[in-house]
């Protein structure tokens, strides 16, 4: 396999590569206003929009933050609104989280995050100044892998500098980025040096036939994933990736861990489009030669799963794009479709424990919210109470910014009290930003699923 | 009575208006009777081109050469008012090639720019246009907003004297001693019925007034026929309905024209948010009754679609018909109304009919309708023996003065960006005076067209409590919404200046002019709205059965204590839901057996 650990690309923002991108409906968007992707002229979008406003009820910004106008605004309403020339983008989409609750509201199949992600491209490659710290601090956040790649590097020193409070106040004072968090730590060993030492591909194939042929699988049975594994279970949460890695196996398939960048999630959000798309060519190339040959792109990040599943497709028009986009899934997703999942589960137990589990609003938008739920309801030992639809409040990298720092503890509300009304004192998410939210609003210790999956069937 | 010349002008549509504006400039005292509100007629029925001349370059140079001189008469006069979107004449490959040659030679010769086209560059403008498009060529086609011109031609009138009096239908020509002398009006005793300082209606409602002016103009149009007779002279105008279709988005921002020499459907405007499908062309004998049907609305679409293939699966969000005042001389007799020519004529009666004090101006177009208004009011002036030159081409209308629309509207009135750009495009130079002198809350009224409270309570201090004049000078309630969501809002900006059964009039009166084109669009997603619309103004204002409205008791004691126990009791709850039918309302007979038929289906 080849190596995503050579340095992550740091040029500077170009001219974005031309053409169109192609949605799944049978509208395709056309360039109208202009010669970049970011002025896709998705104004026969607002068609769908017949103004009922429940995108606006299921906003969470919309909810704690009267100065912002809401989904429908920024969607179908300022779409149909625009012009060829002297239109702007107005600044209110930097306040959309892109936590893509809208889309999910929808009754009407409008295509809300679309239309948030382009506007929002447009109004930073246009109308923000790209030498103002808001502009630079985003530009970092979105681009949290490099970061991550130089931290981990030297993690001890960058979790000691990372935690330093002086560090924190400057980086606050100085770019905006709010001292109230605690950074999450890197891990002293990521999960592709794990992977690596581990070795590789080739162990994989190993671990997979023996689980086979314990399983009485025939020892060449079609079962072969390429892991997206994204940037915080490589850099932070290795364990996850891990949990993953002994699950699949378990059950017989072998895994590739293919070159990859971000999944390109904190760029939409920031309007970084350009830097979305060279990640997403990366992650299309090597991932759509894996999908020809037979194998399908899992990921253990929900949000990961959601941008190559429908972000990708929506916004760039890349060779083997909705090959790829129709073989990604999330985890969990995946094993109950190919496996009797809840049959392993009803046969097995676990330590008496209990979890408090947040649904990411990706996961629901993909239709997820429920899995977990319906999954470890079986597994004895375990009680999970779900804490409710609400969401987090923390949106990736928007409550990392010291301005929105507030309304992302005020969305998260709801979640924290439900947390600590339920009987566990562990959480449980999908989503590694969701995971620092809960562990931030109430202290608990935050699990993913598959880490659960793990204990109860390896 | 006054030295002071005077002028009584029939009709507020946009030449009535541009004979009003024009006249007083010249210090004559105008006054200007129109039945409905200003563009009633037809002008409000148009689809808003404003002509490079392009369409006219083969059949009729003289009034090619006149729309060129005219369009850029107006992108200076009343460029608030104009979007210079430019236009394509566009050739597929069932259309003539030797047409097309002639149309750029006939360009050419009326002094119209004009430059070919290959297909791939008229795509590249225009992605959207099919794929199989021969060639085409690029001409400067604009849009108008007929509505905004209209207002500000009237607006100005009224700056410089005139008296302009909406919702007053001429119902006698007064004629004393063979001479036109002026006309009894009739004042609407409904809709419109405002006493602001700057309304447009004075007039007492109910009552009739008689006016008397030195000279009496007919510019009704499609009406003039009417007024003819009632001074017992023959206007044998011939009216023609067509029919536009307004779509949700702009599919095109640039005028498309089929390139043929003539045939129903062959026009795409972009107009404001929207585009607009048009049209058709058919002799009607009553330009107030006449059929609106539903093919004519298909054609229309499958026909343009032909051009802009994404037009088939497109929103519509409503569809209205326009009656063209065609009028020839009754010589040429024309069988085909598509022949008739669209010159326009200046009908003096005293010579043509022995009636002095009056002439009648019928057939023409918007794009010209200042030109005829100065060729009417050097006529008027010369009977009236006033001396005085036109400058109706050079003097700005109110909004168009010295402007332009990119400043930061958002820094300034604390709009939103698009909120902001759309004022500003509306509004004109008037932008300063009416957003920037607003003090108070400004929230959006209209979200669909973006209009703000501050745009409507302008509106209504120039017309009153009528909200479709309100709606006319802003846009609000034009948008895909239909005015579902802002309706009751407009009503509620009528509120505390008038009172509460004057706002709910007004709502009436907006809501069912609305539905009177909406219907022509129910299916697909314009459906939907129009249910969610519906049901909204159904559930929480009680639309389906006001008792405000109608008068009616309520037995309130029926909501509080439900149906009596011997009622309950007679019938079992299985038999009563059995009586439910999946859309909410009762199983009757047929519905049963029809049900039974359809099984599964």
């Amino acid at each position: 396999m080849s190596d995503a650990e050579n340095s992550p690309p740091t040029e500077p923002i170009d001219s974005p590569s031309q053409g169109g991108p192609e949605p799944g409906s049978d509208f395709e968007p056309v360039s109208v206003f202009g010669d970049s992707e970011t002025t896709m002229d998705l104004r026969p979008g607002a068609d769908n929009c017949y103004k009922c406003s429940v995108c606006d009820t299921s906003c969470p910004v919309a909810e704690v933050d009267d100065d912002f106008p809401g989904p429908k605004f920024q969607g179908p309403e300022q779409w149909r609104l625009k012009r060829k020339e002297g239109s702007e983008i107005d600044d209110s989409i930097m306040s959309c989280s892109n936590c893509m609750r809208c889309d999910d509201a929808c009754p009407s199949s409008v295509p809300l995050s679309q239309m948030h992600n382009t506007a929002r491209g447009e109004y930073v490659d246009e109308q923000m100044d790209k030498l103002s710290v808001e502009y630079v601090r985003n530009r970092i956040l979105a681009n949290y892998r490099t970061s991550a790649w130089f931290a981990s590097k030297v993690p001890r020193l960058a979790n000691a500098v990372m935690s330093f409070g002086p560090t924190r106040w400057v980086m606050e004072k100085a770019m905006g980025v709010t001292s109230e968090r605690e950074f999450p730590a890197f891990a002293t060993q990521t999960f592709r040096e794990w992977w690596r030492k581990r070795g590789g591909a080739d162990a994989s194939r190993r671990n997979a036939r023996e689980a086979r042929e314990r399983r009485g699988d025939p020892a060449d049975a079609d079962k072969k994933i390429a892991y997206f594994h994204g940037c915080y279970s490589n850099y932070n949460t290795p364990e996850v990736g891990k949990a993953l890695v002994h699950v699949f196996e378990s059950f017989g398939y072998e895994i590739v861990a293919p070159e990859q960048r971000c999944s390109g999630t904190p760029m939409f959000a920031n309007g970084m489009l350009a830097d979305a798309e060279r990640a997403a060519e990366v992650n299309v190339s090597s991932f759509a030669d894996l999908v020809e040959e037979g194998y399908d792109a899992v990921a253990s990040c929900t949000s990961c799963s959601m941008a190559l599943k429908q972000e990708y497709p929506e916004l760039f028009d890349i060779d083997g794009i909705d090959d790829v986009a129709e073989n990604t899934f999330e985890a969990l997703e995946y094993l109950r479709i190919q496996e009797d999942l809840e049959g392993a589960i009803a046969d097995a137990s676990v330590e008496e424990q209990a979890f408090a589990y947040h649904a990411p609003c990706h996961a629901r938008n993909q239709g997820l919210d429920r899995q977990a739920l319906e999954l470890f309801r079986e597994l004895d030992g375990v009680a999970m109470e779900d804490v409710g639809d609400s969401c987090s409040g923390i949106s990736g990298t928007y409550g990392w910014k010291e301005e929105k720092y507030e309304n992302s503890m005020k969305i998260g509300e709801d979640m924290f009290e439900h947390m600590h009304d339920a009987a566990g004192d562990v959480g449980m998410t999908e989503c590694p930003t969701c995971a620092m939210q809960m562990e931030h609003g109430t202290g608990y210790e935050i699990k993913h699923p598959l880490q659960l999956l793990e204990e109860a069937l390896c | 009575m006054s030295k002071t010349p005077s002028a009584l002008v029939l009709g507020g549509g946009s030449t009535g208006c541009g004979i009003a504006r024009d006249l007083a400039m010249r210090g004559v005292d105008v006054t200007l009777v129109e039945k409905g509100n200003l563009t009633h007629g037809t002008t409000g029925r148009m689809h808003g081109l404003l002509h490079s001349g392009g369409r006219y370059a083969v059949s009729d140079q003289k009034s090619a050469t006149e729309c060129i001189e005219e369009n850029r008469v107006l992108r200076r006069i009343a460029s608030h008012c104009v979007e210079m979107t430019g236009g394509l004449f566009v050739q597929r490959p069932e259309d003539d090639d030797e047409y097309f040659e002639e149309k750029l030679q006939g360009c050419r010769e009326c002094g119209i720019p004009a430059e070919a086209l290959s297909a791939e560059e008229a795509r590249e403008m225009e992605p959207y246009l099919a794929e199989d498009i021969e060639r085409a060529i690029r001409v400067p086609d604009g849009a108008v907003d007929p509505f905004r011109l209209c207002v500000a031609n009237a607006a100005d009138a009224i700056e410089h004297g005139a008296r302009v009096e909406t919702h007053a239908e001429v119902t006698d020509v007064l004629v004393e001693d063979g001479e036109v002398v002026g006309v009894e009006v009739e004042h609407a005793s409904d809709g419109g019925s405002a006493d602001g300082l700057d309304s447009f209606v004075h007039g007492e409602p109910g009552t009739t007034e008689e006016l008397y002016a030195d000279y009496v103009v007919n510019a009704t149009g499609a009406w003039a026929g009417q007024i003819g007779e009632m001074a017992d002279v023959e206007v044998a105008v011939r009216p023609s309905k067509g029919v536009m279709t307004i779509m949700n988005v702009r599919q095109v921002d640039t005028v498309i024209n089929r390139c043929r020499p003539k045939g129903d459907a062959d026009i795409v405007v972009p107009h404001e948010t929207t585009c607009i499908l048009g049209t058709t062309d058919e002799e009607v004998e009553d330009p107030e009754d006449y059929p609106e049907e539903g093919w004519e609305v298909d054609l229309m679409i499958d026909t343009l679609s032909e051009l802009v293939p994404m037009l088939s699966e497109a929103r519509t969000i409503r569809s209205f018909w326009g009656v063209r005042p065609l009028y020839e001389p009754p010589e040429v007799g024309s069988e085909d109304p598509t022949d008739i020519t669209r010159d326009f004529f200046l009908l003096d009666h005293d010579e043509r009919d022995g009636l002095p004090g009056m002439a009648s101006i019928v057939g023409g177009k918007l794009t010209t309708y200042r030109m005829m208004a100065e060729d009417i009011a050097d006529h008027v002036c010369e009977r009236l023996g006033v001396d005085a030159e036109c400058r109706t081409a050079e003097e700005p209308l109110p909004g168009s003065e010295d402007f332009s629309v990119l400043r930061d509207w958002m820094d300034e009135f604390g709009l939103r960006s698009p909120v902001g750009l759309r004022s500003a495009e509306r509004l004109g130079s008037r932008i300063d005076e009416v957003l920037g002198e607003w003090d108070g809350p400004n929230p959006t009224v209209c979200e669909c067209e973006a209009v703000t409270r501050a745009e409507i309570q302008d509106a209504i201090s120039q017309s009153g409590t009528e909200l479709n004049a309100v709606r006319i000078r802003t846009r609000a309630s034009m948008g895909n919404c239909q005015g579902a969501f802002c309706c009751h809002r407009m009503a509620n900006e009528l509120v505390p200046e008038y009172d509460e059964p004057t706002a709910r009039d007004a709502l009436d009166d907006l809501y069912q002019e609305r539905w009177k084109g909406e219907r022509h669009a129910l299916w697909g997603e314009q459906l939907s709205q129009a249910m969610l619309k519906h049901h909204l103004h159904a559930t929480t204002m009680n639309r389906d059965g006001d008792p405000a409205a109608t008068g009616e008791e309520i037995d309130f004691g029926a909501f509080d204590a439900g149906e009596s126990e011997g009622e309950l009791s007679d019938t079992s709850g299985g038999d009563r839901s059995g009586d439910a039918v999946a859309d909410g309302g009762r199983r009757t007979r047929t519905d049963e057996t029809e049900g039974d038929a359809d099984g599964d289906s």
